[in-house]
């Protein structure tokens, strides 16, 4: 970890601790990151802020955009953000072997609807192969979202893989029980990725 | 020597974040710490971060700027025409955030 988290007493700013209370019950992120952020809280506030709106509210389904949160960490190399699980995801019946399924060869898996295969891979093609995301890719989109979702998509998926491409040169590691809907995070307990 | 030394490692701190992670270690960092405060750091990261991340999906929804260099507003073919196809910028060797090796497992 190249930088270090504040500890939570050192975070006084009560918008700033709302935020990282509400991404700690979601579960993505844990507080490291958040605690890191807080160096610069005003930056900390929107960056959370849009994490955390365009990954848990919404008109496209949450469990389906974190199958392709979990795709894009691994794409983007973060451990960090490929390791954490949203809460509400998990309640509402996500599992491990679908979230697995959304990283692999998805085309193929029945478990997907034809608009589900749609989103994934154009979370995969965005950051592989952008010159496959093209007007037929578009086009394509449009038979089952709307422009509305398209954009809530696009804006989710581009917010979260550059703050997953920013966490894994931070080598971050979430603290044992993160994601899990438990508490992450004891100060100066979060263990260095080796 | 139109950059600084702090500006130098800020523009490969950019490069190095889209275009090859790996070679951002503890050793670019306590370089990085010479030039900035932590906040800065953490600042400039997310703002990079941010930036590799929504210039890919911009990049896809192919819309131009409104405005022609001189202040009119354009239409969309006009300022293609003016802009050109491929920004100037994309033209060179930095052409994306493509990661570094393979999707991870995790």
């Amino acid at each position: 970890m190249y930088i270090e988290p504040l500890k939570s007493d050192e975070i006084l700013d009560p918008e700033l601790n709302a935020l990282i209370a509400r991404a700690e019950a979601l579960g993505v992120p844990d507080t490291l990151f958040p605690r890191i952020l807080a160096r610069v809280p005003a930056h900390a506030k929107a960056l959370l802020r849009a994490l955390l709106v365009s990954h848990a509210e919404g008109n496209v389904d949450h469990k389906l955009k974190e199958v392709i949160r979990v795709q894009l960490a691994r794409t983007a190399g973060d451990g960090y953000f490929a390791r954490l699980r949203s809460a509400p995801a998990r309640d509402q019946g996500l599992d491990e072997a679908t979230i697995a399924a959304g990283s692999g060869k998805f085309e193929d898996d029945a478990r997907f609807s034809a608009a589900e295969k749609w989103a994934l891979r154009y979370a995969r093609e965005l950051y592989l192969n952008p010159e496959k995301v093209d007007a037929a890719c578009y086009a394509e989109g449009k038979k089952h979202y709307s422009e509305a979702q398209i954009m809530e998509l696009g804006a989710f998926i581009a917010f979260h893989y550059g703050m997953q491409a920013f966490a894994r040169t931070l080598r971050l590691f979430p603290a044992p029980g993160a994601g899990s809907g438990t508490p992450s995070c004891v100060d100066g307990e979060h263990p260095a990725r080796p | 020597m139109r950059f600084s030394e702090a500006e130098k490692l800020a523009l490969r701190y950019s490069e190095w974040m889209a275009l090859d992670p790996d070679k951002i270690d503890a050793a670019f960092y306590a370089a990085l710490r010479r030039c900035f405060s932590d906040e800065e750091i953490i600042e400039l990261g997310a703002f990079i971060g941010f930036n590799i991340g929504y210039h890919t999906f911009f990049g896809s929804l192919k819309f131009y700027p409104m405005f022609a260099p001189d202040g009119r507003l354009v239409s969309q073919e006009e300022s293609a025409r003016i802009y050109g196809e491929k920004p100037v910028s994309l033209q060179g060797e930095a052409t994306g955030a493509r990661p570094s090796r393979p999707p991870g497992e995790f």
